[in-house]
């Protein structure tokens, strides 16, 4: 933490998307910036800050909800123009405020990301990327998924423009005229880009934000595509927007976040691989969803950044605060006249308020009964795959600030909260019941909260799990949004493989189900079992899945009238077939499921997994260890005086290691070898369960004999093997 | 929302961990503070900067200025204060779980050791009363000790409860100090000339308690709760996840040490100011002026060893930082100003598209997903249910809208947290919902309803909320005073109240269907309750020549109506004759059995 920057607020507008403002490039002498903004209530406004004081320069009407902010390419001539895009349209403004150019794509879904270089425009619209030659001539092509953020470079020694592609789920890829050319797997799910400003203009690379929290850079070089992961997440929220910082130092990355952190990140331009150093970091309270550097309120570059819930605020060195007036020029009676205007607006604000609340109390009071209807709060959550341990996540954001939020759910659940709020359990409604009700009371202020949630163990799910959460905003309007969610029932099977991992060799078990179904139905009953978004619909759907914990594979091919799922993990088969039939009859339909177990596939499983099996032991044995040593009451001088020598080298270790690395999964990795155990006597034609085999394994997974587990496993298939010969 | 931080303004290391709760500092040879706690299960540590404590101390390994007390047995409370007649020096007190030690740093002599049968859980010093003598006075699990600097005792006095925290405080402002006593049965009572004058209910075990000001003091439970109490009147509460550690006054703030180490500085409405983060857990925040510059500055330690020291905050110069600049003050206020106006904004624009959707009118089949009638209004009504033994709350609308859901929100009701929930299911939703409430103690309530009414299919619903006062005795229900009442046990004592007065107390604390009233002078008052908890019966009989009788098997019952009746009728002595034959009973067989 090096820097010592402070807040300052600018404005306020309305709900803004990802990546929705961008600093103008200064024209002339002047140093100071404008800015560009777009939100949700379709407003582009150009704003210039003198004395700290907002100065508008160009505002449109309210349209259609503006869904990403775009400036022309800085080496040519469109260099000071925005281009704004809302639904499948796009339009072009002069520095002015004049309307130059409008495009509208031929797909009906939202642009999210584009990018401009030079007279051409790229938009990414679900899984349609369209070029937009000299702002007229359109070509477009499809990919597997979803496109979450383009960058777009000149191809060397032609006029030809090559794309890098961020795709849902599949990773990075490089289109060329239309065509993926090369692809590249990414496990922690980037989201956005950065594009370095120094780069050779035929380079390919850019620096990655990744839904894990995580940061790396993409590089094509030598026709090879590679990535490389620069900072983990540590546990940060996921990364909403990147952008740049320039100052005396360098070139920084600004990364933001979903839990509303800001992260500076110092960046070597002769090498960008190398680590990136973390120089600042501010946390705002609600997810930030754009940010830029520039010279904004003074001559010193700061950092600009927009939140979900619209506040514009700048960051500034405090260096050049605490010397304020002199330095940047700002009259000392400018401030307090601004707060001045601004304490006048909300007094008058207050007053319409309560005239409008009055108003509307009065109607409550009234015999003729009319509807009242409040438009939706402007709520949005998120869901998210199992972690190793089986928590779900849930992420709720709020455009104003929380007071409750209210949890029923049909089915035990474990929860778990944010620091901002204080969970409580309620008694249950009546004795018999199995559902839960849960309020977490926020923090003044809160307006993002994480939820975490796991099924209880040891209780048999039949039907999925419903979750109901009722969000009550502190504020005014007196409404509370509903949200309705199932939770998936492989919850640990969130993250994508390509198809060539299937290759290894695992042994795998099948279900094939045929029988007159189309494609859209069999996504219906995947997304009860898997979680996260699903393939569209297409002709035939293909895709490969991982579990978190267990890194088994799950392998999804279907068309209309038939559906492969393949995977080495015999529960999740189990599992999978229960859930279809259980959709079937539930819809009625005539379908027919078979399915081919491998006899040794437990064993080949284990074998895979073994080796982290035994990890997670010793991680465990530690533990325990550790709290034993710590209840002894060892002080800390033991480190460098003679009571050393009472521990052993080992013990001495164990006992200086961090906290950190306390959490283990090896009770749940238990509980799905015992499941496995379970669904494998259930499936296979030739084992039968057999209670004291049960209790065999159980003790031995318990004590890791991992000799022991797999002779259980290959009772059968070693018997199998024997007849075959 | 911006909190800002602060920077210590000394740091050291003890490097020894240190038992949360259980840190003093005193000034053995009368003049220099030595940070002191206990460091492990049988061990203390004196930190002396300002020279070296010899004796049976030694000098530890670890820490040049640290030096290392063992005793044979476990710590539970220090504490220190000049015991030692015509003496300045802080004589150290090490509680132990049966025994109290005094035990002088300075000379290196125990002063006396005394037996505590009782255990110790809290040692605290003071003046107390009219005693010119600084006591130790030392709460044990059922009892309080006042202990003199010659091991005599001076006063005795028994608790219903361990005793967590006790201070002493002129709470009467007599120019005399009581003590104020926290215990865990979550009651903070005020000790005077060994009567319990004072009984403030709160919602949790009382973990901490601080002084203030000479009428307000602070105090923490183990909820989570922290709040202010002025002259008996709670100012304000807040409630965190945590658990405070420590609470103490420092400038114009009250400064909180939480269990995860997080120590932050609230005005005078409970709001926080500024926060910091230790890096580990904390152990404990004293105020002592161990720079020596004349004012007490802010220790805090945490359970590493880490000592950090903060200066009081005073409202000109800030903390340490430099000069603030009147623009940082502006921006500050510019983003509060700010959160403000987007609030107000989002409020009116709720109402702006509310009122265009107005004129516009749906079809029936067509209501959108967040559509109420605007005259709904909701209905709360308290009953009493004697089969499932409960209060029932009755919440309903006055139309064809549901009640989706209900929350209600109230401390040390619930067992398992502070609320409860009801969401019926999807087929069974009405436009009343009933909701039972059984609270475990007789104490006044005030529960918070939060329901949300609106349609079954409906996306969004609207908040209703309510507060409802229950009264203390609401667990006891009117009935047929007709009825014989068969319980031996009883209370009578003699009132010079008129009934009048004897009804207004009657209709205040217990919940009636409707309020009793004065029919006739003469007429003697008797009313039968029925007690919803266990099924018995309390009678109440007041006659005209001011003879009362409570017939009641429970002792708690009886006593908790004394307390309540004197208090309303601002008696300060009251003479009352005792009959639980079966309770006595009990108490012998119990005792035949483990002789």
């Amino acid at each position: 933490m090096e820097y010592d920057l402070s807040r300052i607020d600018y404005t306020i507008c309305g709900i803004t998307y990802p990546d929705s403002l961008k600093i103008l490039p200064s024209l002339d002498e002047k140093v100071q910036q404008k800015f560009v903004v777009g939100d949700k209530n379709g407003v582009l406004q150009c704003l210039a800050i003198k004395d700290e004081e907002p100065v508008v320069q160009f505002k449109t009407l309210p349209g259609r909800p503006i869904t990403s902010v775009q400036l022309g390419c800085s080496s040519d001539s469109h260099a000071d123009k925005t281009f704004a895009a809302s639904g499948n349209e796009v339009k072009g403004y002069t520095r002015k405020g004049k309307v130059f150019l409008t495009v509208s794509t031929l797909v009906a879904e939202t642009i999210t990301s584009m990018c401009v270089i030079g007279n051409d425009l790229i938009l990414c619209s679900g899984r349609t990327v369209t070029h937009c030659k000299d702002f007229n001539e359109m070509t477009s092509f499809t990919c597997e998924d979803r496109i979450l953020d383009v960058a777009a470079f000149n191809a060397p020694n032609s006029t030809r423009i090559r794309l890098l592609l961020l795709i849902a789920n599949k990773g990075t890829a490089i289109a060329d005229n239309g065509h993926l050319t090369v692809q590249t797997h990414i496990n922690s799910g980037p989201s956005r880009l950065a594009v370095p400003k120094s780069i050779r203009p035929s380079e390919i690379c850019a620096f990655y934000g990744a839904a894990n929290g995580s940061i790396g850079l993409i590089s094509y070089n030598k026709s090879e595509l590679k990535s490389k992961c620069l900072v983990d997440g540590q546990g940060l929220g996921s990364v909403m927007c990147v952008g740049w910082y320039s100052n005396h130092v360098g070139a920084h990355l600004i990364v933001g976040r979903h839990d509303g952190s800001i992260q500076l990140y110092l960046t070597n331009p002769q090498n960008y691989e190398d680590k990136l150093q973390l120089k600042y970091s501010y946390f705002c309270g609600e997810p930030i969803t754009s940010i830029c550097g520039g010279c904004i309120g003074s001559d010193e570059p700061e950092v600009l950044a927009t939140t979900f819930s619209g506040r514009i605020f700048g960051l500034r060195p405090r260096r050049l605060l605490s010397t304020a007036a002199i330095l940047s020029n700002i009259p000392a009676e400018a401030l307090a006249t601004r707060r001045l205007k601004l304490e006048n607006e909300v007094a008058r604000l207050e007053k319409q308020t309560a005239n409008e609340r009055d108003k509307y109390q009065k109607n409550t009071r009234s015999l003729q009964s009319s509807l009242s209807v409040p438009p939706l709060l402007d709520v949005q959550y998120e869901l998210e795959g199992a972690t190793k341990n089986g928590w779900q996540e849930a992420r709720i954001t709020s455009p104003v600030p929380l007071d409750m939020l209210f949890i029923y759910c049909n089915n035990k659940l474990d929860l778990e909260t944010d620091s901002a709020g204080v969970l409580s359990l309620c008694p249950p409604q009546n004795e018999k019941s199995s559902d839960i009700l849960a309020t977490i009371r926020c923090q003044t202020g809160t307006r993002r909260l994480w939820i975490h949630m796991r099924s209880t163990k040891n209780t048999t799910i039949i039907e999925n799990i419903k979750v109901l959460i009722y969000v009550l905003p502190a504020g005014a309007p007196r409404v509370s949004r509903l949200f309705k969610f199932c939770l998936p029932m492989l919850p640990f099977y969130w993250q994508h493989e390509n198809q060539e991992s299937l290759n290894i060799r695992r042994c795998l078990c099948e279900i094939h189900v045929t029988g007159t179904f189309s494609v859209v139905e069999v996504t219906s009953w995947l997304s009860e079992a898997l979680p996260g978004e699903l393939p569209r619909p297409a002709n035939s759907v293909k895709f490969v899945r991982s579990h978190t914990l267990l890194n088994t594979l799950l392998s999804c091919e279907y068309e209309r009238g038939s559906a492969i799922f393949k995977s080495d993990n015999i529960s999740t088969i189990a599992d999978l077939k229960d859930i279809i039939s259980n959709c079937v009859v539930r819809k009625g339909l005539k379908i027919n499921i078979n399915y081919d177990i491998s006899e040794n596939c437990c064993a080949e499983a284990f074998d895979i997994i073994e080796e982290s099996f035994i990890t997670e032991y010793k991680k465990r044995q530690e533990k325990n260890l550790k709290e034993s040593l710590r209840m002894l009451d060892l002080d800390s001088s033991i480190e460098n005086s003679e009571a050393k020598s009472f521990l052993c080298s080992d013990y001495l270790r164990v006992w200086a290691s961090p906290d950190t690395s306390d959490e283990t999964c090896f009770e749940q990795l238990v509980y799905e070898m015992e499941k496995w155990y379970k669904d494998w006597c259930k499936l296979s034609s030739n084992t039968q369960f057999s209670s004291s085999e049960f209790k065999v394994l159980h003790q031995s997974l318990k004590n890791c004999d991992t000799m022991a587990v797999k002779s259980i496993f290959r009772r059968n298939g070693s018997m199998e093997f024997v007849e075959k010969v | 929302m911006q909190i800002s931080t602060v920077q210590p303004i000394f740091k050291l290391e003890l490097s020894h961990k240190v038992t949360p709760r259980i840190v003093i500092i005193a000034k053995y040879d009368g003049t220099h503070p030595c940070l002191t706690a206990s460091a492990g299960y049988d061990k203390v540590i004196i930190h002396h900067p300002h020279g070296v404590v010899g004796g049976r101390a030694q000098r530890s390994d670890a820490h040049a200025e640290v030096s290392e007390l063992n005793l044979s047995q476990a710590i539970i409370a220090l504490a220190a204060a000049p015991l030692k007649e015509d003496c300045t020096r802080d004589i150290l007190l090490i509680g132990s779980p049966t025994q109290i030690l005094a035990y002088d740093v300075h000379d290196n002599s125990d002063l006396f050791f005394k037996e505590a049968p009782d255990g110790v859980n809290v040692i605290t010093t003071g003046k107390v009363g009219k005693n010119t003598d600084i006591l130790a006075i030392v709460g044990g699990n059922s009892s309080l000790i006042g202990l003199n600097g010659k091991r005599e005792e001076v006063f005795w006095n028994v608790v219903s409860g361990k005793v967590a925290a006790i201070i002493p405080f002129d709470f009467d402002k007599d120019g005399e100090n009581e003590l104020i006593v926290g215990c865990e049965d979550s009651v903070i009572r005020v000790l005077k000339n060994n009567q319990f004058i004072i009984e403030l209910a709160e919602t949790g075990p009382v973990l901490c308690l601080s002084p203030i000001s000479d009428v307000r003091f602070a105090y923490g439970l183990a909820n989570g709760t922290i709040g202010v109490y002025e002259e008996g009147l709670r100012l304000w509460r807040v409630k965190s996840k945590q658990n405070v550690i420590s609470l103490q006054w420092s400038g114009d703030w009250l400064a909180c040490c939480w269990t995860n180490g997080r120590i932050d500085w609230r005005d005078s409405s409970g709001r926080v100011v500024k926060r910091v983060q230790l890096r580990s857990n904390a152990a404990g925040m004293l105020l002592a002026d161990y720079r020596s510059v004349g004012v007490p500055d802010l220790v805090c330690v945490s359970d590493r060893g880490e000592v950090l020291g903060y200066p009081p905050h005073q409202d000109t110069t800030g903390f340490n930082a430099p000069k603030k600049f009147a623009s940082e003050e502006d921006r500050l206020a510019i983003t509060e100003l700010m959160n403000k106006k987007q609030a107000l904004m989002v409020e009116l624009q709720h109402y702006e598209a509310n009122s265009t959707s107005e004129n516009s009118t749906f079809d029936i089949g067509h209501r959108p997903s967040s559509a109420m009638p605007t005259n709904t209004r909701l209905q709360v009504a308290i009953t009493t249910n004697t089969e499932e033994g409960c209060i029932q709350l009755a919440i309903s609308t006055n139309n064809e809208t549901i009640v989706r859901a209900a929350l209600i929100l109230a401390e040390g009701v619930f067992e398992t947290g502070e609320t409860l929930a009801k969401h019926p299911p999807q087929g069974q939703l009405k436009p009343v919902l009933f909701i039972p409430l059984t609270p475990p103690k007789d104490v006044p309530i005030d529960v918070h309803i939060k329901a949300l009414v609106g349609y079954a299919d409906s996306e969004q619903f609207h908040i209703f909320e309510l507060t409802k006062h229950l009264p203390r005795f609401s667990m006891y229900k009117l009935t047929d005073s007709t009825i014989k009442n068969i319980t031996p046990g009883n209370v009578t004592f003699r009132i010079t109240e008129r009934l009048q007065r004897i009804y207004i107390w009657v209709n205040q604390n217990f919940l009636l269907d409707e309020k009793i009233e004065l029919e006739n002078e003469v007429q003697d008052l008797h009313l039968s309750f029925f007690c919803l908890r266990d099924r018995t019966q309390l009678d109440l009989e007041f006659s005209t020549d001011g003879q009362v009788k409570f017939k009641t098997d429970d002792i708690r019952l009886a006593g908790d109506l004394i307390q309540s009746l004197a208090l309303f009728l601002n008696l300060t002595d009251l003479q009352v004759c005792v009959f639980f034959i079966l309770k006595l009973y009990y108490i012998k067989l119990f005792l035949n059995y483990y002789k």
